[in-house]
Parts: structure tokens; sequence; C-alpha cells
């Protein structure tokens, strides 16, 4: 039986250990309110992607695609292709809501983004109560919600009133930017995000605005070519390592097998 | 479809990947193929919606200042690469479109 009053510490220790997701993420949702406020799309409804769909970026594709007049199956798909991953998520929470009732996993399945998971699996893998452990999941997961919620309303209550001439709509790509240049350390990473970028940018007249969905793909395509081919060097370097010496011949054998 | 339908569809199909594997249980295996591409789907994904962004600021700020947002885009890129904080790209970025574009008036 999973009893939010009983356990009231762990849902308050569930949202504490949120606290530092929270200062993360708020400037995202403003930035997000802030875009739903000055697109042409009603400001309830930027607002009500936070709900739904409950996921930055994709919430953020969703109002940007909306705006520019792009196609609704597009929209679509490039939501869930972006939100892709929520289903490795699902999967990683798997073995820890086995047994729990159909109602607790879809409730908390529907809290489940980037930082709920990361703070839910770190308390997971803590020995101790399972109900425990469900219900720090669900403290921090309802503060999240509430705090992401909140930061669009205040994102779109201010975006009304601000004047055009501060080109506050540029937070949006700066913001990407600071999210996308750490992550070009990395050789698949960044032959993604370079490759969606020029392809993005070569596709912008590309009909129906599918030109960010053709970009995410080709983005995805050249970022697993780069890890294909990163394998087959690590592959083959250990075979012809295990072959240079007489010693590892049967490690060799083993390898080919 | 109007964007209200668009928008509950969206977060229906989200909904329904976000509970797919905890309510199919353990009859599923997820594809190594897949786990790899999810690890590349934010860098691509943040990468285009960025891209598309800064190209639509070069044509809301006038054809004469249609190089305030790349120049600011690229002092964005500059700032996150030295001090490997995200939150530097906003600062540095926006002062440098509101600089250039107080220099290259529209």
């Amino acid at each position: 039986m999973i009893s939010l009053t009983a356990h009231r510490r762990d849902v308050a220790a569930g949202a504490r250990a949120m606290v530092p997701g929270i200062v993360a993420t708020a400037p995202f949702g403003l930035v997000i309110g802030v875009t739903a406020a000055q697109s042409h799309l009603p400001t309830f409804a930027g607002w009500l992607t936070g709900p739904t769909i409950f996921a930055g970026s994709a919430q953020l594709t969703a109002i940007q695609m909306l705006n520019a007049g792009a196609a609704p199956a597009a929209v679509i798909v490039t939501v869930l292709i972006i939100n892709v991953r929520l289903m490795l998520y699902s999967a990683g929470m798997m073995p820890h809501w086995r047994g729990t009732p159909l109602w607790w996993r879809v409730l908390a399945g529907y809290l489940l983004v980037d930082p709920s998971y990361a703070v839910g699996i770190q308390r997971y893998e803590q020995p101790g109560d399972r109900r425990a452990a469900h219900v720090h999941y669900f403290g921090a997961a309802i503060a999240l919600w509430l705090s992401w919620l909140a930061a669009i309303a205040a994102g779109a209550t201010l975006g009304a009133g601000l004047p055009p001439a501060l080109h506050l709509d540029f937070l949006v790509p700066l913001y990407l930017i600071g999210q996308v240049v750490p992550r070009l350390t990395q050789a698949a990473p960044r032959r993604a995000a370079l490759t969606s970028a020029a392809v993005a940018a070569l596709a912008l007249t590309v009909p129906m605005h599918l030109g960010l969905a053709v970009g995410i793909v080709a983005g995805l395509a050249a970022g697993i070519v780069r890890v294909n081919r990163t394998e087959a060097g690590a592959t083959a370097t250990t075979k012809t390592l295990a072959t240079k010496t007489p010693a590892n011949r049967p490690l060799a054998k083993e390898i080919a097998k | 479809m109007n964007a209200w339908t668009v928008i509950a569809l969206a977060g229906i199909g989200s909904l329904v990947l976000r509970i797919s594997m905890v309510t199919a249980a353990d009859r599923i295996r997820i594809p190594k193929r897949l786990e790899q591409l999810s690890a590349l789907v934010a860098p691509a994904a943040l990468a285009a919606l960025a891209t598309t962004g800064i190209a639509s600021a070069t044509t809301s700020v006038g054809i004469r200042a249609a190089a305030a947002p790349l120049i600011a885009a690229a002092v964005a890129v500059l700032a996150v690469w030295l001090t490997r904080s995200p939150h530097a790209a906003m600062l540095a970025g926006m002062a440098a479109l509101w600089l250039m574009t107080a220099l290259l008036p529209a």
C-alpha cells in the first residue's frame, strides 16, 4: 500500500532532493512561457503544453512549430521523436515499480522526465523500504511538476507585457546553445548536433516547416553512424592486440567466435 | 486539426511513451540500438531548435541588423565554451544582441 500521509517525511525529503533540479529547469520554464506569450497561439494553449507534454524541449518545439504553421502530424511526430527517451526512463523504472497498482504506475509514469528520473533512480538504488522510495519519488516529481507549471505561467505573464524591442524570444536559442555546447566534447553527440544544425539551416525552406524534423532525423543518423564506426574501430583494435602475442591467441580465438 | 487538439494528442503520445514499459512489465527488452539513439536525441533536437531560432531572429530584427543574432549566437557559444556554464549563453548572448542591434539599427 502506497500511503503519502504515512510517509510525510519521505515526501518532504523527495521535494528537497529536487531543489537543484527545480533551480536548473526554472529558467527554461520561464523561456517557454515567454515564447508562448509572444507566439500567435493562445497563451493558455502554450501553458497547457506543460501539464500535457511535460518535457521542455518537446514543449518548445510544439509551440514553435504550431506558431510557424507546421502541419499537425509533423508537430506530433517531432514531439514524439524528442520524447522517445522517456521510454527508456520507463524501462529503467520498470523493476522498481513492478507489483505496484496500475494507478500508481500511470501517475508515477506521467511525472517521469529527466530530473524526476535522476532523483528517483538514485533513491531506488539505495537499500531500504520500497514504499518509502515510491513516496520519495512522488515528492520529488510533484515538486518539479508544480514548479515547472509555475515557471511557465510566470514567463507567460511577464512575456505578454514586455516590449518586442527587447527580443526576449532570442532567449530560447541562447538557452539551447547553453545546453548543446557542453555536449560537444564527445564525438557522437557532436556529430549529431552539428549535422542536425546544418541540415535544419539548409532545410529552412522545406514545406510545412518540416525542416526541424528533417534536421533532427539527419542528426540522429549521423550520430549513430559515428557510434557504429567507434564500435567497429574498438573491435578491430581488440582483435589486433589479441593476435599480436602468442599468449593472447586463445583470447583472439574467443573474440573471433 | 487545431492547436488544442495537436497539444492534446502530443500529450497523450508522450504519456504512452512514459508508461509503455512500466505497464508492459518485463515482457519487453529494449534494443541496444534504441538506447544508443536516445542518448543522441537531446543534442540533435536542441541543436536543430537553436538553429531555427537563430534563423527566425535574423528575419525579425530587420535586414540591416540581420548579423546581430548571428554574432550574439557566436558570442554565446564562446561564452559557454570558456566558462562551461550553460547560463553564460543567455547572459553574454543577450548583451551581445542588444549591443549589436543598437549599433546596427533596422
